[in-house]
């Protein structure tokens, strides 16, 4: 039951990431990308990490697909104002590429089949993944900690930028 | 574990490859920044699943973590987005040129 | 007293140069000139306490070990023998006197410090020459000598006459220093040592052809310092240094050096009558040449300077005589009188206004203070060989070594020297004439003479004019006093019947007589420049620099050229730069392919990932056809 649930999950979320990728309106493409990480955040959750998924849900969806909603937002992208979006000239060498690496993937993936799953679905609880994030992992927490306070400092500097300035920028 | 690992691991490299695509043909910087999202997505379930493989913890904190530098990393590159756009009138990422040889 | 205290001698000088380098121009004048007088007088003082320290075999004195390798041992020695001890008291008197004679000279310099620091270094390397035990201290002073000449020379640099001419005179006797260099490191593996008595003791078992060789090479480093013929066109043009420097280095001391290094090496030279007979002959044709050059040059010092070549060239056939009595004889009289004869043309410029050329001189008999003639004159009689005066007994003695000479190859070479004591005498009283005699033809504003510039003249004058008694011949009822005391090293003892020697002495005489009467009814009163192609070959030296400049610098500038431009720029920078814009060019290929365009990299990644799986995919089936 639950492996059916999965392929479905998986199905819905290629398929809303595939619209994500060819819609021209980029407010609908970061609908659909949304649409596709809910798919994933349950896959997630089948797969034994309930936590990921509930930040899956809380960090992509929730903070980061509406920041770039928010940003596209005020940036007033209106579909007339965008660029002639490429056409299949663009896409041949792209697609080829892509399902080159495809290719290669699948292939490496099933080289060596490994052995069926073990055993029983293993659920992380908070408690046990908890220990690991804070006792073995609490150096890279710091490190991600810190980036994330530079992250901050550099978009905050960015964001100081003042319009009227521009005319005597590209003058120099 | 529920499905076999092959099965997670090539659907996470068909959304991978998508999240590529993406980034390879669109033009508006945007867009490319939604594939680049994809694919670390595309990361975040392999690594959950290998962790269900193995059992073991270790994935999942990479995922917690992964999310958090692409959290920073959405938000300078977004600050960018927005300054660019500022400076140039425009977001299509082949007009920032002036670094050519 | 320690033997050692003989050092004092050379090392005060060089203890007065350092202390006026370094601290002259902080010091009060008068500070810097009594240091510098002060350290040579005091090295006279002390030479004349040591003397006793000469007699017999000499003292040697040793102050430490310089270089110690495997079998090369070189100390620090001096030795004051028989030979060293007149050398070091002339050299240390004349030098006092041109050194308070260069106190007046230079009064009005600003640059005293540096005059008389390397005034002093130069007295210090040239007793080095003189004191030297071993060939390398030699060797040390030799190059000391070269070097302080060429600061000399060039002192006033600003002028770049004077700075080329003292480059010059460094590259021409440098020439004769490798030379001396050569025969130096030859002579060491020959006989495993450096010191010079050594070298003489075991100067008979080397093979005879080798020792020509020895001093060919030892006499080409002496005519390299001695401005003999072929390396002499240094000595006219270094004139342009400051005239105590010409009295003290280019007259006095310095180009006798070449005549002591052949009479301290002469047992070993004495060996090869091959060797014996060149010397014989570079001096007689520097004599001869140097002359017939004084007769055109119109700049007094230059005169001076083409009769001290011509003078050297003396000593230089004395020496190929046998005779180093009668060099060292020559050498110290000559340096008496030529050192005075500068000294007073340094008055004389003066007195014509800084004025060099003689034909614009004349009648400075009436405005000069007398003393001034009466000094010149007796410096030019002792040069022209007047009988009775140093010059006279010397020039004669070596005449008559020459003459009675076995080879008689030598007959020739005293038929020159006869040539060039006429000559002498000639030009020595037609410069007396130009400058004194008649009406003043220049216009130069005279400078009074300071005291300092004129009684250094009088002691140099009389021991110019008394030279004689140092080794007067027994003829006269003289003793050779300087041959006796030159004892083994005094060379061969010329002896002749007494009806030759007078004959000899008749014939000097008339030599002076037909000399000065030419000079006299030439030059009584001045007719005018002739500028005939003869007095025009003469004036450039036989044009000796150009023929130097035809053979060698211009060959050397071809060769140097080739390289320069043949080799360096066209083959080894066209190399290069052809490599150099190969690799533009591929840069500039390169160049392309960053296209600033965002799109294109994230393709270059994506190839580049593609790459990295295909070869993740080809492990991975050879591993698997491996199983």
């Amino acid at each position: 039951m639950a492996s059916i649930l999965f392929y479905i999950l998986g199905f819905v979320m290629l398929a809303a990431t595939l619209l994500c990728v060819t819609c021209r309106n980029p407010v609908h493409a970061v609908i659909y990308l949304v649409k596709g990480f809910f798919a994933l955040a349950l896959m997630f959750y089948l797969l034994g990490a309930p936590l990921i998924a509930a930040w899956e849900v809380i960090v992509y969806v929730g903070a980061i697909m509406v920041l770039f909603l928010f940003i596209i937002m005020v940036l007033e992208l209106a579909p007339r104002e965008q660029p002639q979006e490429p056409g299949w000239q663009r896409w041949v060498p792209g697609l080829l590429l892509a399902a080159s690496i495809m290719i290669c993937t699948l292939l490496i993936i099933f080289q060596d089949p490994s052995a069926a799953s073990h055993g029983p679905n293993h659920f992380v609880g908070p408690r046990e993944f908890g220990e690991a994030l804070f006792g073995k992992y609490a150096l890279a927490v710091e490190v991600v900690s810190f980036q994330l306070l530079f992250a901050a400092v550099g978009a905050y500097y960015l964001g100081r930028y003042q319009p009227r300035r521009r005319n005597e920028e590209d003058q120099t | 574990m529920i499905v076999p690992f092959e099965h997670v691991l090539a659907m996470a490299s068909a959304l991978f490859v998508l999240g590529l695509t993406c980034t390879l043909v669109r033009r508006q910087l945007i867009m490319i920044l939604i594939g680049v999202e994809i694919m670390l997505n595309a990361a975040a379930l392999a690594l959950v699943g290998a962790s269900a493989f193995w059992q073991q913890v270790d994935g999942q904190v990479f995922v917690v973590l992964l999310m958090a530098i692409t959290a920073s990393e959405v938000a300078v590159a977004l600050a960018m987005v927005f300054y660019l756009r500022h400076r140039k009138g425009t977001i299509v990422a082949d007009q920032f040129n002036r670094m050519h040889g | 007293m320690s033997e050692t205290l003989l050092f004092l001698i050379p090392l005060l000088p060089l203890a007065c140069a350092v202390v006026n380098m370094l601290f002259g121009m902080r010091l009060p004048r008068l500070f810097a000139e009594t240091t510098a007088v002060a350290g040579v007088a005091t090295s006279t003082a002390l030479t004349l306490l040591f003397w006793d320290y000469s007699v017999g075999e000499g003292t040697r004195a040793v102050l430490g070990t310089w270089l110690s390798s495997g079998s090369l041992d070189v100390a620090f020695a001096l030795r004051f023998d028989a030979l060293a001890a007149p050398m070091t008291l002339m050299v240390t008197g004349v030098a006092t006197l041109i050194h308070l004679y260069a106190v007046g000279y230079m009064h009005e310099d600003q640059d005293y410090a540096r005059f008389f620091g390397l005034l002093n270094l130069f007295v210090f390397a040239m007793l080095t020459i003189v004191l030297a035990d071993n060939l390398l201290v030699l060797f040390l002073g030799w190059e000391g000598v070269g070097l302080c000449s060429y600061g000399l020379i060039g002192f006033w640099y600003s002028k770049l006459d004077n700075a080329k001419a003292g480059t010059k005179a460094f590259m021409v006797t440098r020439v004769g220093d490798v030379f001396f260099g050569i025969a130096l490191l030859w002579l060491f593996s020959l006989t495993g040592t450096l010191s010079i008595s050594e070298i003489n003791a075991q100067a008979a078992s080397i093979s005879p052809g080798v020792v020509i060789v020895l001093t060919l090479l030892l006499l080409l480093g002496a005519c390299g310092k001695s401005a003999q013929l072929p390396l002499m066109t240094w000595l006219a043009d270094a004139m342009a240094g400051p005239t105590p420097v010409s009295a003290l280095i280019h007259a006095a001391t310095m180009v006798t050096a070449g005549v002591y290094l052949l009479c301290r090496m002469f047992p070993l030279i004495s060996l090869s009558a091959v060797g014996m007979t060149a010397i014989t002959a570079i001096g007689a044709l520097t004599a001869l040449y140097a002359a017939t050059c004084a007769l055109a040059q119109r700049e007094i010092k230059r005169v001076l300077a083409y009769s001290t070549m011509s003078q050297v060239g003396y000593m230089f056939m004395a020496v190929g005589a046998g005779t180093v009595s009668g060099a060292m004889f020559h050498l110290l009289t000559h340096a008496f009188f030529k050192a005075l004869l500068f000294m007073a043309a340094g008055c004389v410029i003066h007195l014509a206004g800084n004025e060099n050329d003689i034909f614009k001189m004349g009648g400075l008999a009436r405005r000069s203070p007398p003393e001034l003639l009466w000094v010149f004159l007796a410096g030019a009689v002792c040069l022209a060989g007047v009988p009775l005066t140093g010059g006279f007994f010397s020039k004669d003695g070596i005449l008559l070594a020459l003459f009675t000479h076995g080879d008689p190859v030598y007959k020739l070479f005293w038929l020159v020297g006869v040539i060039t004591a006429l000559l002498t005498a000639f030009y020595t009283f037609r410069l007396v004439y130009l400058v004194f005699a008649g009406e003043p033809r220049g216009h130069g504003h005279p400078h009074t003479i300071p005291m300092q510039m004129r009684w250094p003249l009088w002691p140099l004058a009389l021991l110019g004019l008394a030279g004689g008694l140092l080794n007067l011949p027994v003829l006269v009822g003289g003793g050779e006093r300087l041959h006796h005391w030159l004892g083994g090293q005094a060379g061969r003892h010329v002896t002749a019947s007494h009806n030759l020697e007078w004959l000899l002495i008749g014939l000097a005489i008339v030599i002076v007589a037909v000399g000065w009467a030419a000079a006299h009814w030439r030059y009584r009163v001045f007719r005018g420049a002739r500028d005939t192609k003869t007095t025009r070959f003469l004036l450039d030296g036989w044009r000796a620099d150009q023929l130097v400049d035809l053979m060698i610098l211009r060959p050397f500038n071809a060769i140097a050229g080739f390289c320069w431009i043949g080799c360096d720029r066209t083959l080894f920078d066209g190399t290069l730069n052809v490599l150099a814009s190969q690799a533009r060019a591929s840069g500039n290929l390169l160049r392309r392919m960053t296209t600033g365009r965002l799109s294109s990299y994230l393709a270059a990644f994506a190839w580049g990932f593609l790459l990295i799986l295909g070869w993740v995919l080809m492990t991975l089936v050879g591993r698997g056809g491996g199983h």
